[in-house]
């Protein structure tokens, strides 16, 4: 059977697979002239005070001790 | 004066005769095998100032070094996939050394023997889900517009401007809620179906519109494993289900290494 | 991993694409609470606990309000599908259309 080389694999598709789904992405807005970063919005502190659309944190993957596996954080 | 190191770990196999090709892993890194328990270990040395703890929690949020560095494990990955069956690691295992490695594979081994039985000789399939772009992308008429009765600004008796706007806009929000629910089943319906074909299935959240690009919602982001032979008849049935359900839109991914059914999910 | 989305404010290039990136973060802002108003007000109405009255005059106010939105959101060039945050696992913060 073919394989695809490794480029054309879709890179969301890939960090699904290789991080267990464990793909978080926490937006922070960031208002920037000029390359010089000026305000950062925190979508966190925008979800905490309309708490009626946030989820329930979901559990972080656990470690092995004699391995710093790092679980991509959720939530 | 050497840089302290890391194990980082590309995959397991019960694999033990023959000779490994030489492979680039990750940063650059020469792959080479370790064993313990039975086994054998993909590895590369890795230097912790880029793959420490501390180091690593950096690098993972910038999607630049992610991508090369997933890239790089994956391919390594998908060689030794070709020549015997493997169990994928998930990216960033790493151990303080081989010995360290070892103890913790030791004590896993019976779950390891079994998950390398489960997936040899199979292979993996992704499937996405999405609701069917719109035909003609006409924007839903806000409410406020929108004609027929109690359309017009106080019309004396009977029901005012402002209530029709409310009995509208109702209408509109269960439609849409209706539809969507309706997509899901459909979604859910052809999962049922794909995973009849499959030895396993498994569910990933459905993904980011940001990362992906897409334009209408994903429904499904599902994993199957099957026979190393199956691809062409699983092809075959995800074209009849895409067939089925005009109303979604079918994406097929793979062959893929067994990465979705090592049993390993912390 | 964090993804930092950049509303570029540079009035360099183009004065109007700095102006609009701005618009939509807060016309997006704007929106979502229009529609938890709206949401909320609907949930009202059908619970019975507002009078006939009061549910006329929620109504006229929330389509002023919408006919408002539409009109800030052309004024800026804007599409209704630019008025929307991405949060990944969480979905988007409006609901899709």
């Amino acid at each position: 059977m073919d394989h695809a080389p490794a480029e054309r694999i879709s890179l969301v598709d890939l960090l699904d697979r290789v991080l267990a789904g464990g793909v978080v992405v926490t937006g922070d807005i960031t208002l920037s002239v000029a390359d010089v970063d000026l305000v950062t919005i925190s979508l966190r502190a925008l979800l905490a005070s309309v708490s009626a659309l946030a989820g329930p944190a979901a559990p972080t993957g656990g470690a092995d001790d004699s391995a710093h596996q790092v679980p991509a954080r959720r939530g | 004066m050497t840089d302290r190191q890391g194990v980082w770990t590309y995959a397991i196999t019960d694999y033990s005769g023959g000779e490994l090709p030489p492979l680039t892993g990750v940063a650059g890194t020469k792959v080479r095998t370790a064993t313990a328990a039975g086994l054998t270990v993909l590895v590369s040395d890795v230097a912790l100032a880029e793959f420490g703890e501390v180091a690593l929690r950096r690098n993972l949020e910038n999607l630049a070094w992610l991508e090369e560095v997933a890239r790089a494990h994956h391919q390594v990955i998908e060689a030794a996939a070709r020549l015997f069956p493997v169990l994928p690691a998930r990216l960033a295992t790493i151990y303080s050394s081989d010995a360290a490695m070892a103890a913790v594979l030791g004590a896993r081994a019976g779950h390891v023997h079994a998950a390398l039985r489960r997936v040899g000789g199979r292979v993996e399939w992704g499937v996405k889900v999405y609701a069917a772009p719109e035909d003609d992308r006409r924007e839903p008429v806000p409410a406020s517009m929108a004609g027929g009765e109690g359309a017009g600004r106080g019309t004396g008796r009977g029901e005012g401007a402002g209530l029709a706007y409310l009995k509208r806009r109702r209408a509109q929000l269960t439609a849409a809620r209706e539809s969507r629910s309706s997509a899901l089943a459909a979604a859910q319906a052809v999962h049922s179906r794909l995973s009849r074909h499959a030895a396993q299935a498994r569910l990933y959240p459905p993904q980011s519109a940001q990362l992906s690009g897409t334009r209408t919602p994903m429904l499904l982001n599902a994993a199957y494993l099957l026979e190393a032979n199956g691809g062409s008849g699983f092809t075959s049935a995800v074209a009849d289900a895409a067939a089925a359900h005009p109303e979604l839109r079918l994406e097929l991914t793979g062959p893929w290494p067994p990465y979705s059914f090592t049993g390993d999910d912390s | 991993m964090t993804q930092h989305i950049r509303y570029r404010l540079d009035a360099d290039d183009d004065p109007r694409a700095a102006e609009r990136g701005l618009a939509s973060l807060v016309l997006t802002v704007v929106e979502l609470l229009r529609q938890l108003m709206e949401r909320q007000a609907l949930r009202r109405v059908e619970e019975g606990s507002v009078t006939d009255e009061q549910a006329e005059r929620l109504g006229r106010t929330l389509m002023c309000l919408e006919e408002r939105m539409t009109e800030l959101t052309g004024k800026f060039g804007l599409e209704p599908e630019d008025l929307n945050i991405d949060l990944g696992p969480l979905g988007t913060l409006l609901p899709e259309r």
